[in-house]
C-alpha cells in the first residue's frame, strides 16, 4: 500500500494502519532495531513501541515518507532504551556504534561555537554530500542502519579488516571537517 | 554525551540520503575478482543482425573498416588497495589525496554518462517492450527464448536512420516517436547512458554497418551513424568469405564470443547491399552472491518432464513481489542493475505471464510496485544457461513493420540511391546465463500459489522449479533482456 494512503488511515484513526505498517515496513524496522540494540526481544518491543508512537504522533505529523520517518523513531527509541537499561543489560550493538561515533567528536580546542542538535545536522548532511556515492552509503550504513562492518564488507566486496579501517578513515575525516569549521559538539 | 549527541543529529539528517544509502549497490574491488574471493560472474549477451539485399545481384570488395566511431573517453576507476600502505594498511597522506583526486576524476566522469538517462525514461519504452515482447516471446512451445529489447530499439532505430517515407514512419511508429530527430536523441542518451570503458567494468551497445564496396552511399549517413549511434562502417566484398569471417570476429569480440555458436552459420549472400549489427554485451555479478556449497541438486519441471538440475539456495531478509498471476523477486548487481525473476502461479503457465501487460508493467516499473512487502525469503534458483535464436522478419511485420521487407515499396533513399532494396534477413541472437557469482531463476513453491493475494506470512519460499520469465535491468531501467527458460 502507498504511504499517503497508510498515513490516511493514521488519519482516520483506523486501526488497520498498524497493520499495514507492520506489513510494509516491519522487516525494515526490525532490522534497524535488532542491529543497533542486539538484543532480540528488545527489539521487538522497540518496534512495538514505533508502531504506538507512529499511531500518537499522526496526525498532526503527516510524513512524507513513511520509511524514514519509522526509522527515526526506531533509532530514537533504540538510544532511549539504551540509556534506560544500560546499568542493567548489554546492548553490544549500542555500545560498539557509539564508541565508534565517539571517533568524530571534534577535539575540544578552542571551538568558536558549539552546535545545537539541528546545526549539528545540517554541518553532517553537508558532509555526507561531500562524500562519494560509496562512503557516504557506507558510513550511513554503519551509523544510521548500524549494519554490521562484517555485512558491510561482503556487500563491498572486501575483508571485514579492511572494511574496518575504512570506517576508521571516515569517522577520521568526519572529525577533520568539524575540526575544519571550528565547532564543537 | 557528545556521542549520543551526534547519534541524535545523525538520526535526523536528510531522508534522501537515508534512502539512498539503502539502496545504494556498491563497487566492488577488481583484484578481489581476480583472486577469485568472489564467485561466479553472469555472463549475457544478445546480437542482432539485419541484412538487406537487393532485387537485382551482385558486387565484389574487399573488408576494410570506413568511418570508425570515436567512444568518449572515462577516467580510470582508481583501485582503493593500490593506494594502500602495505605495512600499515591504511590509507593516508599523499596517497590518501592520489586516491580521492583519482576516484574524484571517475566519479565525475561516470555521473557525466549517467547524466545521459536523465533525459529518458522506462515509460518512453514501454509501448514497444510491451508489443514486441508479446510478438518474439509468446508461444514458446516448451522452447527457451531471449530477447533484448534494447538490443532490437537500437537496430530499429539505425534502420530508420537509413530510410525514408512509409519505410520510416513505419519504424517511427513501432519505437513510439513523432520524429527521427526525437528518435536521435533518444538514442544517442540511451546508448552514453549504457556505456562504461573504466577499467572496472566494459559495457557497450556496439553499433557497425556492413557495406558492399562496389555501391556507392551517401557519406553524410555514414558520418552520422557514426556520430549519434556511435557506429562504425565497413565496406568489402559481399559473398567473400573473409568479409564473412570480418563480420563474425566483430560480433563475437563484442559479444566476448558467447554467441560462437550463433555466429559461426552467419554470412553474406553475394546479393547483400548492406547490413546493419548491434550488439549487447553485459557481464555482471551479483551484489551478493550465492554460496557453492549451499547449491544442490534438484528437478525442474518443465513441459517435457522432469529434469536433473542444480539450484542455488539463498535466504534473508528481501522484498517480495507479486501481480494477478505471479509472484517475483528481485536481485541487484553488484555494478547497478537488477535481474527479476517471475514465476507463474500455480495454473498459470509462462504464457499467460507474456500476455498480461501487468507483468510488462512490473519489468519496467524497476521495483518500483505496490504489491511489495519486506521478508524472509527461501531462495532456490535453478543455474541456467539459455539462448536462442529468433527470426525478427515475421514479427516486426506483424508489427507493422512491412515496407522494408518488400522490394517495390522500400525506400533506402538516405543511404544510396540504389532501387529495389529489401530487408531480407532480420536474426536477433541471444544468450543469458547465471551462476552463484552471477544470477538465475526457476522454481515454484506451494507457498506462492497465492495469486494475487498478499503472502500471509514473514516468510517466503521462492523456488524456481518450474517454467518462468526472466528481466535484467540495466542501470537506467531499461529492460536489456526478457527470456523465458522453458529448459534450464
Amino acid at each position: 500500500m502507498e504511504d499517503l494512503r497508510i498515513v490516511e488511515l493514521y488519519r482516520r484513526r483506523d486501526e488497520q494502519a498498524i497493520v499495514e505498517t507492520d506489513c510494509k515496513y516491519g522487516a525494515y524496522c526490525r532490522r534497524i532495531s535488532e542491529n543497533i540494540l542486539s538484543l532480540r526481544e528488545d527489539a521487538d518491543e522497540c518496534v512495538n513501541d514505533t508502531y504506538h508512537a507512529a499511531w500518537t504522533h499522526i496526525p498532526p505529523d503527516a510524513p512524507l515518507s513513511l520509511r524514514g520517518y519509522l526509522g527515526r523513531i526506531v533509532r530514537n527509541l533504540s538510544l532511549s532504551r539504551y540509556r534506560k537499561n544500560r546499568a542493567a543489560k548489554r546492548y553490544e550493538g549500542m555500545d560498539l556504534l557509539l564508541s565508534e561515533l565517539n571517533d568524530c567528536v571534534p577535539a575540544p580546542d578552542c571551538p568558536e561555537k558549539t552546535l545545537e542538535g539541528a546545526e549539528l545536522t545540517e554541518y553532517l548532511n553537508a558532509w555526507l554530500r561531500s562524500l562519494d556515492a560509496d562512503d557516504r552509503a557506507l558510513f550511513l550504513r554503519r551509523y544510521w542502519y548500524g549494519d554490521s562492518v562484517k555485512s558491510l564488507a561482503a556487500a563491498a566486496g572486501c575483508t571485514a579488516n579492511q572494511m574496518a579501517q575504512r570506517m576508521l578513515t571516515l569517522r577520521k575525516r568526519l572529525r577533520g571537517f568539524l575540526e575544519k569549521k571550528g565547532v564543537s559538539i | 554525551m557528545k556521542r549520543e549527541k551526534l547519534y541524535d543529529s545523525l538520526t535526523q539528517v536528510d531522508d534522501d540520503l537515508v534512502q539512498e544509502a539503502e539502496t545504494h549497490t556498491f563497487r566492488r574491488k577488481k583484484r578481489f575478482r581476480l583472486l577469485g574471493a568472489i564467485a561466479a560472474v553472469l555472463v549475457v549477451a544478445v546480437t542482432a543482425g539485419i541484412l538487406l539485399h537487393p532485387a537485382s545481384s551482385p558486387l565484389i570488395t574487399n573488408a576494410y573498416a570506413i568511418a570508425e566511431a570515436q567512444y568518449p573517453e572515462m577516467a580510470q576507476f582508481p583501485d582503493y588497495m593500490d593506494y594502500l600502505d602495505p605495512e600499515t594498511m591504511e590509507i593516508s597522506g599523499k596517497n590518501e589525496e592520489d586516491f580521492y583526486e583519482a576516484y574524484d576524476a571517475w566519479y565525475e566522469s561516470r555521473k557525466a554518462q549517467r547524466a545521459y538517462a536523465e533525459s529518458y525514461s522506462a515509460d518512453d519504452l514501454s509501448d514497444f517492450v510491451h508489443s514486441s515482447t508479446l510478438e518474439l516471446l509468446s508461444g514458446t512451445d516448451g522452447e527457451n527464448r531471449v530477447y533484448s529489447p534494447l538490443n532490437v530499439y537500437m537496430a530499429l532505430a539505425m534502420l530508420a536512420e537509413v530510410t525514408e517515407g512509409d519505410s520510416r514512419a513505419q519504424i517511427l511508429s513501432l519505437l513510439g516517436v513523432d520524429s527521427l530527430d526525437t528518435l536521435r536523441t533518444r538514442t544517442n542518451a540511451i546508448w552514453n547512458a549504457n556505456y562504461r570503458d573504466d577499467g572496472a567494468v566494459t559495457s557497450l551497445l556496439a553499433n557497425s554497418l556492413w557495406l558492399d564496396e562496389d555501391i556507392s552511399y551517401e557519406k553524410d549517413t555514414l558520418e552520422r551513424l557514426a556520430r549519434d549511434y556511435f557506429a562504425s562502417s565497413y565496406s568489402g566484398q559481399m559473398g567473400d568469405p573473409a568479409y564473412d569471417k570480418a563480420l563474425r570476429d566483430w560480433l563475437n569480440e563484442q559479444t566476448g564470443g558467447l554467441l560462437e555458436e550463433q555466429i559461426t552459420g552467419l554470412e553474406f549472400s553475394p546479393e547483400t547491399v548492406f547490413a546493419l549489427a548491434s550488439t549487447v554485451y553485459f557481464c555482471a555479478k551479483w551484489q551478493d552472491e550465492f554460496s557453492k556449497s549451499a547449491t544442490e541438486e534438484g528437478i525442474f519441471h518443465s513441459a517435457d518432464g522432469d529434469v536433473p538440475c542444480e539450484f542455488m539456495y539463498q535466504s534473508g531478509s528481501d522484498t517480495y513481489y507479486w501481480g494477478e498471476q505471479f509472484g517475483a523477486i528481485r536481485r541487484s548487481f553488484s555494478e547497478g542493475g537488477s535481474m527479476c525473476f517471475l514465476l507463474p502461479d500455480e495454473g498459470k503457465t509462462v504464457d499467460d505471464l507474456l500476455e498480461d501487460s501487468e507483468v510488462m508493467d512490473f519489468i519496467l516499473a524497476n521495483g518500483d510496485w505496490g504489491n511489495s512487502k519486506d521478508l524472509t525469503v527461501h531462495q532456490r534458483i535453478v543455474k541456467f544457461d539459455v539462448s536462442s535464436q529468433l527470426n525478427l522478419s515475421e514479427g516486426l511485420q506483424a508489427l507493422g513493420v512491412t515496407d522494408v521487407f518488400d522490394a517495390a515499396a522500400s525506400d533506402f533513399s538516405p543511404l544510396t540511391g540504389m532501387d529495389g532494396l529489401f530487408l531480407s534477413q532480420a536474426t536477433h541472437g541471444a544468450r543469458v546465463a547465471i551462476d552463484e557469482e552471477g544470477c538465475t531463476a526457476a522454481a515454484f513453491t506451494v507457498m506462492m500459489a497465492c495469486g494475487a493475494a498478499e503472502p500471509p506470512e514473514e516468510e517466503i519460499d521462492f523456488t524456481l522449479d518450474r517454467p518462468f520469465v526472466f528481466a535484467i535491468t540495466g542501470e537506467d531501467g531499461l529492460p536489456l533482456f526478457i527470456g523465458v527458460v522453458n529448459q534450464p
